[in-house]
């Protein structure tokens, strides 16, 4: 390994997908320079193809896109697309990345993305950002928010048809002289002390299975492509139309598992995310169109995610999707209608057809040819029996000293995963980097501030277009015209999109130019884009707080999209009532908040050792405090894996790290009493068996796990031969192969308890439980009988090759359905199992020696304690609940405070790992700073209002407020006041407050009454 | 404790109970007292502090409530509880108020010892003040219970009408008259610890049952149900903006309703600030989207923030009514608006010290989503 005085502080991150987004904004945070790679002509990957997102239906671009244009802010990022690594050489801490940049033949810093160039562009090429669905020209944006903002210039073509023909239209047209027809390929040599890779995996071409019709039938098409359907910046407006006629599909048909879970075409492992995204897709289609009858065609439903379970039932009870249980054998188009018919094997094993206007291939993910052979072949990367990276499963984000990966390269899976292995990786890169943490980075310069105290108002209005989403509704050009017609609005103007980075040049340059002193953006909600507009204020010198925003989509255009005159009426009167608040905004200093550089976890599982081990080997002192006497949490349960994890071994040496590191202070018997303090600055009372301990830190990391669940029924705890899968397993654990007798019977119930209305949650392990136990079993007895009865089998992602293990070694799986539970009775004979078989159509009687029950985890009963002293959210299950589900899965929105393992959701080791990992990387983006930005728009009291009726403190969600005493003319007087590090600015106090006391910086009563006065 | 009786003496029930005050105010167990008592005019009764007995004159049935008596003790001890006992004499409406004031942290019941007084409603200031019966309002009002004259329901107050409410609740003490004989009687009934200590040296007789009075209480709280179910039904048509913009036409801004209220509780009200006063640009703007409006132009707007800010705590007193110069009634609209809200939160103002004012407490089936019941 490379000493200290050689190590490099940057990091290479290999592909612009959501994965190296997030990887290179942790590192970027953290005190990292990052050259973030990316093959194509702009960042965002797969996730800027999605139309909305699974289980939250946010819009995919709409979230993704503030980590766009913060990736392309970033001081400390640099960006360069069009780029592929073509070797890594050096050591951990010191190599040197070597890499071809293609011409892009346009330069970024002068295009401005006006796009004379396209329209007089004369060569059309199917788009392949839309999967072919449209054109596009040969000079070209990836897609309207494209980062880099520019244009690029295609000169291969895709064999079919040629690209640019150097008739140099567009050398002419462009004004700012942004193109260079002779621009050549450049070889990068990046110095780096680390490496992510976060180069995704690509959709299965369904080509290769003929009897699904794609490419063949015009109305057979990939989910992928149904994505770009269903968006209303795609191809069809987002009007559900089928390509054949382009009428909207009545009956539309998915098909699940096409490229998974197939043994012909070598794809024996499930894709993880096509259920949920066929769930979301048939949802999204209904809401689009409410006389769409979707039809999933599926094997098992996997919603093995947190509130997937949900999801889905909602998406049956609410939207009306159609579960149909079978592999279909053929798809063939009526080829007068273009209807297809679909010829599938029911339940009970009967033979049917049915017709439909629409079938949507459900594909899931693989590693294509070129992939395997281009980047793994000339980085030599260790691949599995698919073709993904093949990692340690108890070190997954490791590919080799130095060299990290995270994302569907590694495996295929959902945002979430992704998101947290970004910064999994992005931590293990800072622990390897600690040293030279800074040394590298540059800090982000302001211009000055402008004093705009007694100027007049003027007032800048940027109306957003949305693509379609506003200007498909709402007559733009005519709100702009009306701005401008109001006082003090010096300057209007529309935007295809507001958000986009050109924009953002562009309100910087009217500023200057119009010397505004307000800006009014008239666009979409504050919550995603208003920090995006407040560094553009920065930028031109102005108080980020002098930023209004009104949104005229969600609350106007998106819910009038039938009547937009009126909608465009209201988005007037949006306008006129901001422009009424904002004249009276005024500037807001953002207090500091020193930073204490230390850490606690609560909770010594896996998933804290390794948060504590993950933020001490960054450099960060951290206590874990352990209610248990011993460190380990559940691992202490588990005796053995199937994916290769030796339990013994990483529990000791995992336990032995964290007791021997010099910066972790381990309390084991102890509890947290109380906290004091917010983000940055903690103060902590630790209950320890030698007494009190006080500790100062500035994060939290909540890793406090769950346990398995013990049932109710099934006779557990009244008969001897029934046990919960965890402690068969300690059971197998201690078996010799002679404890199991020939024909000794095994019946596993999965889902006890479980996924009903008690507990409607999936536990994500239990399948896998059930899978490796009874592998257990037939490899101590192969002449064991080992029965499984199942509902849908989580075995998700490469797990779905024990199952495989599994069945090959003569384990039977049988479905049950929820509706019919299997039925335990003990007599004298012992126990019995009985249960209804829908493909037999009849009642199986299964004589058992041991019943096996899977129970799942649940939630410790005493998160509600530390959710109400951490003031963070648990979910209606008891488990954690994160800031987003998809964006931010280890932050709690309570800032400095994240989550990790079981507790989060029930999960495997190595996700816990990973997870925690996540934590600590979000974490050290906090305690990488010596000082923060304190909330701005708090509360104040107006001390002379105040009666100190105290409401305001019962109804605070962060005990941000208390009574203070005061002597006033000899009486003493109660008055409330802000705690300003405690103060989140949720303005409940606000509302509370009836005399007008308390009011909210950038809400106040001065700044509302205005826009009620305009309306009235 | 068993309730006691005073024996009146003479049929002279006012007097009787004077008397009881005086001895309890000579016994040295409350330091003062606060009564409604005439004042020198002798032509309206105030609440009077005091503590020379020889100057009490209480007339604790006179149908008239000048002001708030629970606002008063809300003055006297929000910056300090009293540190010497002082017993107050209030009706019913008065103890509810008083109660959501201290939940509001605006009042202090540390040695203060509540004297409620069953209630027979009250009488508007005008009428009271140019009695022409030929004798007291308090000796009509007294006659009228005991059925011995004319009812006295057409000089009651609308809240007095429709109180479904005139039986003290959370008082030390009650001095009761529902459910017993007034010639003969006045109950005096006990509920707290601090009560007995206060009359544990008085001289008081022992009921001998209070069934009557239970029955009568019964009646009483049903007849008045009825009429304020029925006054609710219909008044519920004065809703929507133009019924009360129409129903507030007479409103001439003057605030007095906010200024009597025992509820309100700001130090200085929003709408008396400057907050509302602007450029006269703003105000042509608007005249010229409007055509024209009326000025001053936040009246309604006071109107229903007062009724956002108290309607959850409005105890019904009708104190806002009784001090409108432009005599709108303005119970026809609180009493409707209380009704719902308070139903819709389930919450009683003034009848438990202990039940949270709705506006801090989280439900998590509180105002379910538009189409989510």
């Amino acid at each position: 390994m490379a000493k200290k005085s050689d190590k490099i502080g940057a990091v290479a991150v290999v592909g612009g997908g959501i994965t190296g987004i997030q990887a290179a904004l942790d590192l970027a945070d953290m005190g990292f320079k990052v050259y973030l790679l990316e093959k194509s002509s702009a960042i965002g990957g797969v996730m800027a193809q999605l139309d909305k997102t699974f289980p939250t239906n946010d819009c995919s671009m709409c979230i993704l896109s503030p980590k766009l244009v913060d990736c392309a802010r970033h001081v400390n990022i640099e960006l360069f697309t069009n780029t592929e690594v073509q070797k890594i050489e050096g050591k951990p801490g010191n190599f040197i990345v070597k890499a071809l940049k293609k011409p892009r033949y346009v330069d970024m810093e002068k295009c401005t993305s006006c796009g004379s160039c396209e329209e007089v562009c004369p060569i059309k090429l199917p788009n392949l950002f839309e999967h072919g669905l449209s054109d596009r020209k040969a000079i070209y944006k990836l897609y309207p928010q494209a980062i880099p903002n520019a244009y690029v210039i295609d000169k291969e073509g895709d064999g079919k048809h040629r690209g640019c023909v150097n008739c140099m239209k567009c050398t002419d047209v462009c004004e700012v002289g942004a193109i260079n027809h002779d621009e050549k390929p450049e070889n990068l040599k990046l110095n780096v002390g680390a490496v992510i890779v976060a180069t995704g995996s690509q959709p299965f071409n369904p080509v290769i299975k003929p009897e699904f019709g794609y490419k063949k039938y015009q109305n057979v098409m990939t989910s992928v492509e149904f994505e770009r359907v269903l968006s209303a910046s795609g191809p069809f407006e987002g009007k559900i139309l089928r390509p054949s006629d382009k009428k909207t599909p009545k009956k539309i048909a998915w098909v699940h598992c096409v490229g998974s879970r197939d043994k012909s075409v070598e794809h024996e492992y499930c894709s993880s995310m096509c259920c949920m995204y066929t769930a979301k897709e048939a949802v999204i289609a209904k809401e689009h169109d409410a006389d769409i009858e979707p039809t999933v065609f599926y094997i098992d439903i996997r919603s093995f995610g947190k509130d997937f379970d949900k999801y889905i039932d909602r998406a049956k009870r609410e939207h009306g999707l159609r579960y149909v249980r079978s592999r279909i054998s053929e798809i063939v188009e009526n080829q007068k209608t273009k209807d297809l018919v679909i010829r599938y094997e029911d339940d009970s094993g009967e033979l049917k057809e049915e017709t439909f206007n629409l079938v949507v291939l459900s594909v899931g993910l693989c590693i294509a040819e070129e992939q395997r052979n281009e980047l793994i072949g000339r980085l030599g990367f260790e691949t599995n029996e698919f073709g993904f990276v093949y990692t340690n499963p108890d070190d997954p984000v490791v590919l080799k000293p130095g060299i990290f990966v995270a994302g569907s390269f590694l495996e295929p899976q959902a945002i979430p995963e992704s998101v947290m292995q970004a910064s999994a990786a992005a931590a293990n890169a800072a622990a390897l980097l600690k040293d030279v943490r800074g040394t590298l980075v540059k800090e982000k310069q302001y211009p000055a501030e402008r004093d705009v105290s007694g100027e007049k108002p003027r007032v800048g209005v940027f109306v957003c277009h949305c693509g379609i989403n506003i200007g498909g509704y709402v007559d733009v050009p005519a709100v702009v015209k009306f701005a401008k017609s109001l006082d003090d609005v010096a300057y209007a103007e529309a935007n295809l999109y507001t958000c986009s980075e050109d924009t953002q040049k562009k309100i910087v340059n009217a500023i200057k130019k119009h010397n505004l002193n307000r800006i009014l953006v008239a666009a979409c909600t504050p919550r995603t884009h208003e920090p995006l507009f407040q560094k553009s204020l920065r930028d031109a010198g102005l108080n980020p707080y002098l930023l209004e925003m009104t949104n005229i989509r969600e609350q106007c255009s998106w819910v009038h999209m039938d009547k937009p005159k009126e909608a465009t009426d209201k988005a007037k009167q949006l306008v006129a009532m901001t422009v009424a608040k904002i004249r009276f905004l005024q500037p807001i200093q953002e207090a500091e908040i020193p930073v204490t550089q230390k850490a606690l976890v609560i909770g010594g599982g896996i998933a804290g050792m390794t948060a504590a081990l993950s933020l001490a080997d960054q450099g960060y002192e951290t206590a874990l405090v352990e209610k248990e006497q011993v460190l380990g949490g559940y691992l202490n349960k588990v005796y053995y894996t199937v994916e290769g994890i030796e339990i013994d071994q990483l529990l000791k040496e995992t336990v032995e790290k964290v007791q021997k590191h010099d910066i972790i202070k381990v309390y084991t018997g102890s509890s947290l009493v109380s906290l004091n303090g917010y983000v940055g600055s903690y103060e902590s009372e630790i209950k320890t068996p030698k007494g009190t301990a006080n500790f100062n830190h500035g994060i939290i990391v909540v890793t406090v796990g769950a346990d398995e669940y013990k049932p109710n029924s099934y006779l557990y705890g009244k008969n001897p031969q029934v046990f919960t899968q965890s402690e068969l397993e300690k059971k197998l654990s201690e078996c010799l192969p002679e404890d199991i007798h020939d024909g000794e019977t095994f019946v596993m119930i999965q889902c006890v308890e479980s996924r009903d209305e008690q507990r409607p949650y999936c536990s994500r392990i239990c399948c896998m439980q059930a899978v490796k136990n009874a592998i257990r079993i037939k490899e101590l007895n192969p002449r064991a009988e080992v029965f499984v009865l199942y509902r849908d089998l989580m075995t998700y992602g490469f797990k779905e090759k024990f199952y495989k293990t599994a069945r090959e070694k003569g384990v039977m799986f049988l479905q049950y359905d929820a509706e019919k539970k299997p039925i335990v009775s003990a007599n004298d004979d012992g126990l019995v199992v009985k249960m209804f078989e829908p493909m037999l159509q009849r009642e199986l009687r299964i004589p058992v020696d041991t019943l096996v029950l899977s129970t799942g985890l649940q939630p410790n009963l005493d998160n509600s304690v530390i959710a109400q002293m951490l003031k963070v959210p648990v979910n209606d299950d008891g488990f954690f609940l994160e800031a987003h589900v998809k964006l931010r899965p280890v932050d709690f929105s309570t800032r400095g405070v994240f989550v990790a393992g079981n507790c989060h959701m029930p999960k495997f080791i190595g996700e816990s790992i990973y997870q925690a990992q996540a934590a600590a990387a979000r974490a050290a983006t906090i305690l990488a700073q010596p000082k923060l930005a304190a909330e701005p728009n708090i509360a104040v009291v107006d001390e002379d209002m105040c009666s100190g009726c105290k409401l305001c403190i019962s109804v605070c969600p962060y005990n941000a407020i208390d009574s203070v005493e005061e002597k006033i003319n000899g009486k003493t007087v109660v008055r409330a006041r802000v705690n300003e590090g405690l103060c989140q600015g949720c303005g409940v106090c606000v509302a509370t407050c009836p005399s007008g006391a308390m009011q909210q910086r950038g809400f106040k009563d001065e700044q509302i009454l205005p826009m009620v006065e305009e309306t009235v | 404790m068993e309730p006691k009786i005073l024996k009146v003496k003479n049929g002279d029930v006012t007097k009787t109970i004077n008397e009881f005050l005086k001895e309890l105010l000579n016994s040295g167990k409350v330091h003062s007292l606060l009564v409604p008592q005439a004042v020198p005019s002798k032509k309206m009764v105030f609440p009077v502090l005091i503590s020379d007995s020889n100057q009490l004159n209480a007339d604790v049935f006179a149908p008239l409530l000048p002001a708030s008596t629970a606002r008063i003790i809300s003055k006297m001890t929000k910056f300090q509880a009293t540190k010497e006992p002082i017993g107050v004499v209030l009706r019913s409406c008065q103890i509810r108020a008083l109660v959501e004031l201290v939940k509001l942290n605006q009042a202090n019941l540390e040695n203060i010892i509540i004297i409620g007084v069953d209630c027979l409603g009250t009488f508007s200031i005008d009428s009271f003040v140019n009695f022409s019966e030929g004798k007291t309002p308090t000796e009509f009002i007294l006659e009228a219970f005991k059925e011995k004259g004319n009812s006295s329901d057409k000089y009651l107050r609308s809240a007095c009408c429709v109180c479904k409410d005139p039986i003290p609740t959370n008082a030390d003490i009650t001095i009761g008259v529902y459910g017993v004989d007034l010639d003969k009687e006045v109950l005096i009934d006990v509920a707290t610890k601090a009560g007995e200590k206060v009359i544990e040296d008085l001289k008081l007789d022992d009921t001998k049952s209070v069934k009557e009075r239970e029955k009568s209480i019964k009646t009483i709280r049903e007849e008045k149900t009825k009429k304020r179910t029925e006054f609710v039904k219909e008044k519920r048509s004065i809703n929507g903006i133009a019924a009360l913009s129409e129903f507030f036409d007479k409103c001439i801004n003057c605030h007095n309703c906010m200024t009597v209220c025992p509820i309100c509780y700001c130090k200085e009200c929003l709408y008396d600030s400057s907050v509302f006063d602007a450029e006269a640009y703003k105000f042509l703007r608007k005249a010229d989207r409007k055509g024209l409006f009326k000025m001053p132009n936040d009246s309604l707007l006071f109107h229903l923030g007062k009724m956002n800010h108290m309607i959850l705590s409005c105890v019904e007193c009708g104190l806002c009514e009784q001090g409108c110069p432009s005599n709108i009634p303005l119970m026809d609209v609180f009493i409707p608006a209380a009704e719902n809200a308070q139903k819709e939160f389930d919450y009683h103002p003034g009848k438990d010290p202990e039940e949270k004012i709705p506006m801090i407490v989280y439900r998590e089936d509180e105002y379910l989503e538009v189409g989510e019941k």
